[in-house]
């Protein structure tokens, strides 16, 4: 049955999915001096985030917003599920990754189907996957400009290989991956939301498809995986699979590309850092664990009033939106000492970039084996790394979504 | 309320008195033991929470779920004695339970 399975492009052929980070995600060099800065009026305030970081208003029904930046109540509206819901997300991720996203939902709902993606990514078999699948990836695209001694790490490896292990996951064939990965990143344009929803639509007809044929026809891979998987004698709903499938882009790749890039930048800013883990890759663990913490990927994390709360000394009526900055916690002085510094020897303390609760990041693990590998990759093939004095310097940049564009480097001799 | 001694990772025994109803997680948190994390919040989403319990109370506790079983899987530091604190329930013949949090994977 080739060709049964088609794969749909915007229609606007001048779209650049691409081009969607700055006014979705903010082009903010420092967001963390501007949250310090608002933790003197309290751990709760009224008002929601984008717009003090200089962003437009997210797209939502007219109700009050809040931005929580104080760590224990970060850590009570992560956890407390009986007074906060998951229902926010509808109005975004479910939106166009669709209203099955297990983001979207709160327990026991969510559990029940969280259980099952969960058991794919715990961390004895995420493990296997570095050998088998991240390591060609990566050692494939290092090849390309290894012998070079000058690359754009980010353009030319980071934006790139968490992506390919994702397509290589879930097997999907080399003519739709360009058209699939402008779709993925295209429904989190919440700013142009008829893109972001025309995306989804399309990525979700794909999909539709994609499952129908492996159940028909199995191979060994993710979609064949969970396209048979069976709750109680029946296929998981429908809803739940796509939106699944949908968000598994977004939620495993673009993340993922982020993490690594600010790792890497960092590195490169403390090149004594980096030297100490060339000659020890025990602190290869560490220091993925400080990127995260000192800049993980995503800042703020989005939940609802179920009722009438107190929070922080604020009231907060029944339905509010609250925008839990996880970022925050990640620079709180009292948890993380001179917590601005990146510093791999720290005191290992969980950081928030996975979130907290019962939505922690179901692909954390993976996330941790991609990273391990692509610094493996690094420090194997690309010896006396540094900044391209000749390039402008790379800058994390973002408010809501943290990365660096360019991470122009020259190694070897 | 239940006397429970917590060994944590340095070797420290601690007893605490564990609240009937909490979850054998919320109870060592709530005694201010921090160094086990449960992340997740303590409903089987993670494998922060893992402690290791004296084999002469296995009969009273709750049996392993599959899920908690997969989860457990996931560290190295598995064995017979295994459990994530957060799916025991606190009751009244926990008293004298002797638990020890398993290291840090």
């Amino acid at each position: 049955m080739a060709g049964a399975v088609r794969i749909e492009e915007f229609a606007d052929p001048g779209y650049d999915p691409f081009n969607s980070d700055e006014i979705n995600f903010g082009d903010t060099l420092d967001p963390y001096s501007t949250i310090a800065s608002w933790r003197s009026a309290g751990p709760v305030q009224e008002g929601d985030y984008r717009p003090r970081m200089g962003l437009q208003s997210a797209l939502y029904p007219d109700r009050k917003s809040f931005t929580v930046i104080g760590t224990p109540e970060i850590l009570e509206v992560l956890t407390d599920t009986e007074r906060f819901s998951n229902a926010a997300y509808a109005f975004n991720l479910g939106i166009t990754f669709g209203q099955g996203s297990i983001s979207t939902m709160d327990n026991p709902e969510h559990g029940r189907w969280r259980k099952i993606f969960q058991k794919i990514f715990l961390p004895q078999f995420v493990k296997t996957w570095g050998e088998s699948v991240v390591d060609p990836v990566v050692h494939g695209l290092m090849s390309k400009f290894v012998d070079r001694g000058h690359a754009d790490l980010v353009s030319e490896f980071t934006i790139r290989y968490p992506f390919e292990v994702i397509y290589r996951q879930l097997d999907l064939p080399e003519a739709d991956v360009r058209t699939f990965q402008r779709l993925a990143i295209g429904q989190t344009d919440y700013m142009n939301s008829d893109k972001a929803m025309e995306a989804g639509r399309k990525l979700g007809a794909y999909f539709v498809a994609l499952v129908e044929e492996r159940r028909g026809r199995p191979g060994n891979d993710l979609v064949t995986l969970l396209a048979n998987t069976e709750v109680d004698g029946e296929y998981l709903p429908e809803v739940v699979l796509i939106s699944f499938l949908r968000q598994l882009m977004n939620a495993a790749g673009d993340t993922t590309y982020r993490a690594t890039s600010v790792l890497l930048t960092a590195l490169l800013e403390n090149p004594d850092q980096l030297e100490e883990i060339r000659r020890d890759r025990s602190l290869i663990a560490p220091a993925i664990e400080e990127a995260l913490r000192w800049d993980g990927p995503v800042l703020v994390q989005l939940r609802m009033a179920k009722a009438d709360v107190e929070l922080g000394g604020v009231s907060i009526p029944a339905g509010s939106l609250l925008d839990v900055v996880a970022g925050a916690a990640n620079r709180d002085p009292a948890l993380f000492p001179e917590p601005d510094r990146f510093d791999i020897h720290r005191r290992r303390d969980a950081h928030f970039s996975f979130s907290r609760g019962p939505h922690i990041c179901v692909g954390q693990h993976l996330a941790r084996v991609e990273m391990t590998r692509a610094l493996h990759a690094v420090l194997d093939h690309l010896p006396n790394l540094r900044f391209d004095p000749d390039r402008p310097r790379a800058e994390i940049r973002g408010s809501m979504m943290r990365v660096p564009h360019h991470l122009f480097v020259r190694f070897g001799g | 309320m239940p006397k429970i001694t917590v060994t944590t990772r340095s070797g420290e025994e601690r007893e605490i008195d564990a609240p009937v109803g909490m979850s054998l997680m919320e109870a060592i948190r709530e005694a201010r033991i921090d160094e086990m994390l449960a992340l997740c919040g303590g409903c089987c989403s993670c494998a922060t929470c893992h402690v290791k319990v004296d084999p002469d109370f296995a009969g009273t506790l709750p049996p392993v779920s599959a899920d908690e079983s997969d989860l457990l899987d996931s560290s190295d530091h598995r064995d017979a004695r295994s459990r994530l604190s957060c799916q025991i329930p606190v009751t009244a013949e926990l008293a004298g339970l002797r638990v020890t949090i398993a290291p840090e994977d």
